[in-house]
């Protein structure tokens, strides 16, 4: 996980155009933005092209980032709007041809996952739920960066983790995770 | 299940990463990188803000006059002008943080609007008590457009501020952007409409602001989806 001194340093640098600070910051960020999108029940092709997007937009406004400021809520605030305006545009479309024309089988990446399938479990959440649980969780965020991010109070963020926690913990426990592990709950 | 083994579960996911992905991505910022001048600090881009305000409404009501604040008295004058500059300054900070994306804010635009007119009809309600003059409609309708006539321009010069910014909620940027322009326009119609009809004041003065507010709302919205 990066910290927050070092990604602020990368920031200031990469806004007075090192090209290192530019490279460092695509290959820290990048895997968890990448997951980001990829648990927010897109498939891989437009988890990548909404990578590439939001790059494309955090270099276009990279001035609007205030050098000291926490990068991570910068960043996923923008990643946010381009997943929004994806969704819009494009998911929502191709949602409803798909459960028209015939239901998604498995895909290759859900078969390679460990032992739950994580992207079918957080895919029974509320979107605004998957979305804190993912910046949590994956992306390392604090509730404040989250409630930043997002636009919301720290007190909505921490209610929304643990009504997904809830959800989640049920959800295993009726797959017999719980009951797997003496006991259960903690 | 505990909160910790559901933590660990999130934390495996693998990170499935396409190499060249990534390299596309580094090729298109190296191409066009070059340094770039931050966004001022927030109490710049706000203080900036309140000045054009004031001197919009200003500029306003002398062009008008000021047979309003002539007439008011100085117990109206102390309550509602400091009124104003308060929620002006709370609509200009928001305006500042709806254009930086993930900055830290104060209130959702939509609640401070809800919250600032209801004030601002409350503080007029308890202030002026006159009768309402004839042709009330006619009459309101003049102000309201005076009011309007002043949001605009400060809602361009605002744009002018706030331009190098981002907003990653277009609609709601506007709309807090709309409420500091409204807020010039009600400001304005203080200094100078000399008619105390408390309905008048409360009804045609404060419509400025949600109807300002709305337009910029409508306006982001508008430029959001071009």
């Amino acid at each position: 996980m990066h910290s927050d001194a070092d990604l602020i340093t990368l920031m200031a640098r990469y806004q007075d155009g090192d090209p290192s600070a530019a490279t460092a910051l695509v290959g820290q960020l990048s895997p968890t933005l990448h997951r980001f999108f990829m648990m927010q029940h897109l498939s891989r092709r437009h988890a990548d092209d909404l990578l590439q997007e939001t790059w494309l937009r955090i270099h276009e406004i990279r001035n609007t980032y205030r050098p000291g400021e926490p990068v991570l809520p910068w960043l996923y605030a923008i990643a946010r709007h381009i997943r929004v305006d994806h969704y819009r545009k494009v998911v929502r479309i191709e949602m409803r041809e798909q459960q028209v024309e015939q239901f998604p089988e498995a895909s290759p990446s859900r078969q390679e996952r460990a032992v739950v399938d994580l992207d079918a479990l957080l895919s029974s959440l509320p979107e605004s739920q998957r979305e804190v649980i993912v910046m949590l969780k994956v992306s390392g965020m604090s509730l404040d960066e989250i409630a930043r991010a997002t636009s919301s109070s720290v007190g909505s963020v921490k209610q929304k983790a643990h009504r997904a926690y809830a959800q989640l913990r049920d959800q295993l426990t009726r797959m017999g995770f719980g009951k797997a592990r003496a006991g259960g709950h903690s | 299940m505990s909160n910790k083994e559901i933590d660990e579960m999130l934390k495996s996911v693998p990170q499935e990463m396409d190499p060249s992905l990534l390299a596309n991505i580094e090729k298109s910022m190296l191409a066009t990188l070059a340094p770039v001048r931050p966004l001022p600090p927030p109490w710049i881009q706000t203080a900036s803000l309140i000045a054009l305000v004031g001197m919009i409404s200003v500029i306003g009501a002398a062009i008008l006059g000021f047979e309003g604040v002539r007439r008011l008295g100085i117990e109206r004058i102390g309550l509602i002008f400091p009124t104003l500059v308060l929620f002006t300054i709370l609509a200009a900070a928001l305006s500042v943080a709806e254009m930086v994306p993930g900055s830290f804010r104060i209130a959702e635009p939509r609640a401070v609007l809800a919250a600032l007119v209801l004030a601002i009809i409350v503080l007029f309600a308890s202030l002026f008590h006159a009768d309402d003059t004839p042709r009330f409609v006619p009459k309101g309708i003049a102000c309201l457009v005076v009011g309007l006539l002043v949001a605009i321009p400060t809602a361009l010069a605002s744009w002018l501020v706030l331009r190098r910014g981002f907003a990653v909620n277009a609609a709601s940027a506007g709309l807090a952007a709309g409420t500091l322009a409204g807020l010039a326009g009600v400001i304005t119609l203080e200094l100078h409409c000399p008619n105390f009809g408390a309905m008048h004041v409360t009804i045609w003065h404060t419509a400025v602001i949600p109807v300002a507010a709305y337009a910029g709302a409508a306006v982001g919205h508008f430029f959001r989806h071009k």
